[in-house]
């Protein structure tokens, strides 16, 4: 078995690890960098837990090998909050109840950032067919929506940079 | 029985190939053990099942032009094996020219897993239920097929040869397709009905496109082509021809989508029934078809307007 | 500063308090089991299944798999000899001498890495001898069926539990009420139907996983996803023959349970593998495939109703048989079989019934508690019925329901009378929201919509004793933890623990934390996370406990006041004087307590408060007849109503509108309760549209997200409204009914109501697929 040394950027820090060629992104993320916001949830990119942004676009991290990250830039839900301070997102999600178990909620919280920086004011078809790719089994979606119309709402008015 | 699936991918090693002549060596040296992959959205599924075991994956990605979406006006669009679906469906060329790609590759999966699926892995799948297969041969699509030998070029309408089964050979590359410019005036549609509303296969999948041709009969000519319902996509000629032949009305429609669903031989599945296929090939077609001949009129009314 | 004393604390029961735990979950800190990190001595464990749905073992091999380098220890059922199982004593945890279902663990392996333990599994070599399959509950019934169960009578079973030895039924519930034979001919119209509801899973987002470890005492920590650490501790420790006080379970953030996570199921294997590998942790994640087919899934129904009224549509009787498709092994679902007799009328008052439910073994996957807990398999048929029936007599199905529905006070199946209860308020809520009687017109030519509405009512079924307990102890600067044994799976009962400790005494809700995770070696006794019994059972320990602390601090401070405790309250964390006005915060005395005057020593000390809780007052029910003075604690109730849409060349349903109302008794936390309302109904709707395990010979079709289908957030309906009714329960606190599992029971009928409404046609059961609704258009002649 080969080991590949990569270097990449993780949540804005310079990375380097060394990992086999079976190991996908999700598990370089849990294993090599505790990063264990990124939920293992069926290791076949359909439940979409593990979503993480690969070079500004979302992805099943359990779908890319790490070692094909080599130079990406990957943000997890780790590394949304700026200085103890929530993306619009994560503080919408809490006031509109959008968390129940919170298994889902990294890879949520994920796709709609992922959302917003492509279209910063989705309609709520736009929200749900963005989410199409997570499942949930506990909100029924309903709060989740309107958590992401909420962040939407404060970030055009200009609750982030 | 029981599937024993993989916790995790099973070992193999990476292979990332500098040049196409050091991927297409490669590719014939471990003929029998090694793979080409693209996003892996369907490789790495296969390889956790059990179905798949190469000892070696060949990242083909980042080899000279994969990732490159190119439109030639005189020609038409070529897309890169490595352009991801997202890519296509945000391209301002096809979103003007072959916008019924757009809306098929926003049929397939999630927005994520299309960050990683690409066109060309979808047609090097050959799956009967691939949902941007019917587009590609509408647009009557070619792909560049890369070897030691050189390039070689392959009518998608050649390629299918049945479910996950192609001409592909051992040691070539699909590099890149190349879609024609479609005809003047083309209007398409993709009705894809899966369990749920969005991001399922395709239970059934009906392409449509139809553009006017003043050297048919019925002076338009029509594509459609079925997914899920034949070992490969099925493209329903006698419906196509019935309504090149005769004035397109109501009932020519309805007759092209019986003839649509007399066409073809799905199977009972997991996924549905063929009965149910059998008739969903008929009311769908004879959906799309409809949605296309008012497309059609639109833009006819639209460009006498205009003038 | 002399505030005046006597302003009212605002209570924060009632509150919409933010969740507790929300900033953790969006943050990704929230800690899940699989997230634990066990360094390099962690070894993965995979686990060698059958691929038969039934065989006896007759040889295995494990010399191979011992063999390949990294594979630290095989283990069989040869090793582990004792049964295990909460009402049921009748599984192994590993085969021993038969497998029953495709997927029964025979091996497990831990080794250094999963794919070396993968790989050592498909090195296990075991010849079987194959044995015919029951695939049917009705057929297992039988006497033809061949007994999967021979030592059926020997097994352990709880005293409310009637296996009958020598069949495949493990438990045979009945309800003899009335004369339903006499009744029958003063009915004016009688519905006869036969329905099937499939197996389905519970499809929490997160698999199962459990790591244990177990030391050189033989001591063990189990790291779990688990609604029932302490279920698991006690089951566990018995079929392992050690002591409790040796088994440690430690369960962090569950990321979904539904019921699939509790009693025992993949944990014991972990545990048994661990024991060969003293000192190393071993860790089993079930991948989502196995989590199909491996993990407790709930049950199949065949259920007959033959239910009939007069001509004023007054409910005459009732005759019931349920045959449940309990599968390999019924350990859990027994009870389900229990519960659905005891509420197999339905939320209506019925003067004559019978009822007959069987749970039956068979070779499929081991059926266990799902939310709802039989009563969403069951009301899917009995709340067509009566929409039929009300139909058949020529009455609205809603005002129909009005009559008949359970009012406070009314005479129950099993002979006792309904507690105070909201279900007619809810009944008109769900139909005022969804515009009852008005049909809207279709939004294109080739579709039509209809209206459904069904009722429901379900008690937590649990053994008549089934316990709670809690502590609240106070820190230095008077914040207040709160230990449970409970466990928050996303229904949001840490907010609520802390919202009820807050209240019952008299500190803000910010100052209170809830001690997580649930460790049974720190955190209080509760039986299981399930049954929708934390609010009430937990929360009544609650608030025993934070009154045990309020009298310890009363005491304190009223022997240094020289007052009487009953002139003083604790508000938003002060101790006060209603008499003298003085007031003291509590971070003043908790720990250290108090000084006497001049030096004359302390009075009071730390303050843990504790509290428990069990329901003393549940009696048993006749065997034979099922009746009893009081069966359960209390029923909630409540309705749903849908509005959908069918398109006529697909089949295809599209739920536009879902309505809620049930009545909670008192909502701690209003729009958690909401949250339970919107989540059940999309969990019931996609149960209702898409969800089911298609078994073939036992072997399960589809355990993939591929091919079985979930709701998304596209197929959830746009507008999802709930209305919570409040009658209050004497024995909750303040109130308070339980809410979890009920807001997915009615969906499926509601939504089949509405179908025919829509189209008028019945399906004989879920899920409602575009293809079963289109063919069944078909072959009604509705469509060509």
């Amino acid at each position: 078995m080969t080991f590949h040394q990569i270097n990449l950027t993780v949540n804005g820090e310079a990375e380097q690890v060394v990992v086999a060629s079976n190991v996908t992104l999700m598990r370089m993320l849990r294993e090599n960098l505790a990063l264990t916001g990124v939920k293992n949830g069926c290791s076949a990119g359909e439940c979409g837990a593990c979503t993480v942004l690969m070079n500004g676009e979302p992805v099943n991290s359990c779908m890319v090998l790490a070692v094909e990250c080599e130079g990406a830039e990957i943000i997890t839900v780790e590394g949304l909050a700026k200085d103890h301070q929530l993306d619009p997102l994560q503080s919408a999600l809490i006031n509109e109840g959008g968390v129940q178990c919170g298994f889902c909620t990294p890879g949520v919280l994920m796709s709609a950032r992922a959302l917003l920086n492509r279209n910063p004011q989705p309609g709520e078809d736009q929200i749900r067919e963005a989410l199409v790719g997570n499942l949930c089994r506990c909100t029924g979606y309903t709060r989740i929506v309107e958590g992401i119309q909420a962040a939407a709402a404060i970030s055009a008015a200009g609750g982030r940079p | 029985m029981i599937r024993n699936t993989h916790p995790t991918l099973p070992e193999f090693e990476y292979i990332r190939p500098q040049s196409v002549g050091e991927a297409c060596d490669f590719l014939t040296r471990h003929a029998a053990d090694a793979r080409p992959f693209l996003g892996g959205t369907d490789v790495f599924v296969r390889m956790r099942d059990g179905v798949l075991n190469p000892k070696y994956l060949v990242d083909v990605k980042a080899l000279p032009g994969m990732q490159e979406i190119r439109f030639d006006p005189q020609s038409g669009l070529t897309i890169g094996a490595a352009v991801n679906m997202n890519r296509v469906i945000a391209a301002a060329e096809t979103r003007e020219h072959y916008p019924l790609l757009a809306d098929a590759c926003r049929s397939v999966a999630s927005y994520q897993l299309r960050s990683r699926a690409t066109v060309v892995g979808n047609i090097c799948n050959a799956s009967p239920a691939g949902d941007t297969l019917g587009a590609c041969l509408a647009f009557n699509g070619v792909l560049h097929i890369q070897s030691s030998q050189g390039v070689r070029q392959e009518l998608l309408s050649n390629f299918f040869r049945g479910p996950g089964k192609t001409t592909l050979q051992t040691g070539e590359i699909a590099a890149a397709l190349f879609l024609p410019l479609p005809h003047a005036g083309s209007q398409g549609v993709y009705i894809k009905l899966g369990r749920n509303k969005l991001s399922d296969l395709s239970l059934v999948g009906v392409t449509a496109l139809g553009y006017p041709d003043p050297g048919a009969p019925s002076g338009y000519r029509f594509r459609l082509i079925l997914a899920s319902v034949a070992p490969t996509p099925l493209i329903a000629k006698q419906a196509e021809d019935c309504l090149a032949a005769q004035p397109v009305t109501p009932a020519s429609i309805q007759e092209a989508a019986r003839l649509a669903s007399e066409a073809c031989a799905p199977i009972d599945d997991v996924r549905g029934s063929a009965r149910y296929r059998k008739q969903m090939v008929k009311n769908l077609s004879a959906r799309a078809l409809t949605s296309v001949w008012e497309k059609l009129n639109r833009r006819g009314q639209n460009d006498i307007s205009s003038d | 500063m002399n505030e005046p004393h006597n302003k009212v604390s605002i209570s924060p029961v009632g509150e919409n308090k933010p969740r507790i735990d929300a900033r953790e979950k969006v943050t990704g800190a929230a800690i899940f089991a699989d997230d634990l990190q066990f360094g390099s001595a962690l070894l993965h464990a995979r686990i060698k299944r059958s691929p038969h749905p039934h065989a006896l073992i007759k040889k295995v091999d494990v010399s191979k798999a011992r063999a390949l380098p990294g594979v630290k220890a095989v283990v069989t059922g040869e090793d582990f000899p004792g049964y295990i199982g909460l009402y049921l004593q009748d599984r192994y945890i590993f085969c021993r001498d038969r497998v029953r279902y495709i997927g029964d663990p025979v091996a497990g392996v831990a080794a250094i890495s999963e794919e070396i333990a993968h790989q050592a599994v498909e090195l296990i070599e075991v010849e079987y001898e194959v044995l015919p399959p029951v695939l049917d509950p009705e057929f297992g019934a039988s006497a033809q069926a061949p007994l999967l169960h021979p030592d059926l009578a020997k097994y352990v079973v709880a005293n409310f539990i009637f296996p009958e030895g020598g069949t495949n039924i493990s438990n045979h519930f009945k309800i003899r009420k009335g004369n339903v034979e006499e009744a029958w001919g003063q009915c004016a119209a009688v519905i006869e139907r036969k329905y099937h509801v499939p197996h389905i899973q519970h499809v929490p987002i997160e698999p199962h996983v459990a790591t244990a470890r177990v030391d050189e005492t033989g001591e063990i920590t189990l790291w779990g996803s688990s609604q029932s650490p302490f279920a698991q501790r006690n089951l566990i420790a018995q079929s392992m023959g050690i002591s409790q006080s040796k088994m440690r379970v430690i369960a962090p953030f569950v990321g979904g349970g539904f019921g699939c996570k509790a009693g025992v199921s993949m944990e014991a294997l972990a545990v048994a593998i661990a024991s060969q590998v003293k000192g190393r942790p071993v860790k089993l994640l079930l991948t989502r495939e196995e989590e199909f087919y491996t993990a407790f899934v709930r049950q199949g129904l065949t259920a007959y109703f033959k239910i009939g009224c007069d001509e004023k549509g007054r409910l005459l009787a009732m005759e019931n048989k349920f045959y449940w498709d309990g599968g390999a092994y019924t350990e859990y679902g027994v009870n389900i079989t229990r519960a659905s007799g005891y509420s197999s009328s339905g939320p209506y008052e019925v003067p004559n019934i019978k009822t007959d439910s069987y749970c039956v073994y068979t070779n499929h996957p081991v059926g266990g508690p799902m939310r709802g807990f039989g009563m969403p398999e069951m009301h899917a048929g009995l709340e067509q019925c009566i929409d039929e029936l009300a139909h058949a007599i020529g009455m609205d199905a809603v005002e129909f329901r009005r009559r008949n529905c359970l009012k406070t006070g009314s005479v129950l199946v099993t002979g006792s009378q309904m507690h105070p209860t909201g279900l007619p308020q809810c009944i008109e809520k769900a139909a005022e929201a969804i515009g009852w009687g008005w049909k809207a017109a279709p939004s294109a030519p080739n579709k039509r919509r209809g209206k459904g509405l069904a009722l429901m009512w379900k008690a937590p079924a649990m053994p008549p004793n089934a316990g709670s307990s809690a502590w609240v102890e106070l820190a230095e600067d008077g914040s207040v933890s709160v230990g449970v044994g409970g466990q928050d799976i996303g229904q949001g009962v840490f907010t609520v623990a802390a919202q009820m400790a807050a209240a019952a005494l008299g500190v803000p809700y910010e100052s209170v934390r809830v001690a997580t995770p649930v460790d049974t070696r720190y955190s209080p006794y509760e039986w299981q996370t399930v049954a929708s019994r934390l609010t009430w059972s937990m929360g009544n320990a609650i608030v025993n406990a934070a009154r045990d602390a309020r009298q310890q601090i009363l005491k304190t401070v009223s022997e240094a006041w020289e007052e009487s405790p009953n002139d003083l309250d604790i508000v938003n964390g002060v101790v006060i004087s209603f008499k003298t006005e003085r007031e003291i915060p509590l971070k003043n005395l908790v720990i250290y307590g108090l000084p006497k005057p001049d030096g004359q020593g302390w009075r009071g000390g730390p303050v843990v408060g504790r509290g428990s809780f069990m329901p003393t007052y549940v009696t048993g029910l006749d065997a034979e007849t099922g009746q009893g003075e009081r069966a359960v604690v209390h029923y909630t109730t409540g309705a749903q109503a849908v509005e959908l849409e069918i398109d006529l060349e697909t089949g295809r349903i599209e739920i536009l509108k879902g309505v809620s109302a049930f009545d909670v008794g008192k909502a701690i936390n209003p729009e958690l309760v909401k949250a339970q309302m919107e989540g059940g109904f999309v969990q019931g709707m996609s149960s209702a549209l898409f969800e089911s395990l298609q078994l073939r010979n036992g072997a399960v079709q589809n355990p993939s997200f591929v091919d079985y289908r979930i709701a998304t957030a596209v197929d959830a309906p746009k507008d999802l409204q709930a209305y919570i009714i409040e009658v209050p329960q004497d024995d909750g606190p303040w109130g308070a009914r339980g809410i979890g599992e009920h807001s997915m029971v009615p969906t499926i009928p509601a939504i089949a109501n509405a179908i025919y409404d829509a189209v008028g046609v019945r399906l004989d059961g879920p899920p409602f697929t575009a293809e079963k609704v289109y063919l069944a258009m078909v072959d009604a002649g509705i469509i060509q």
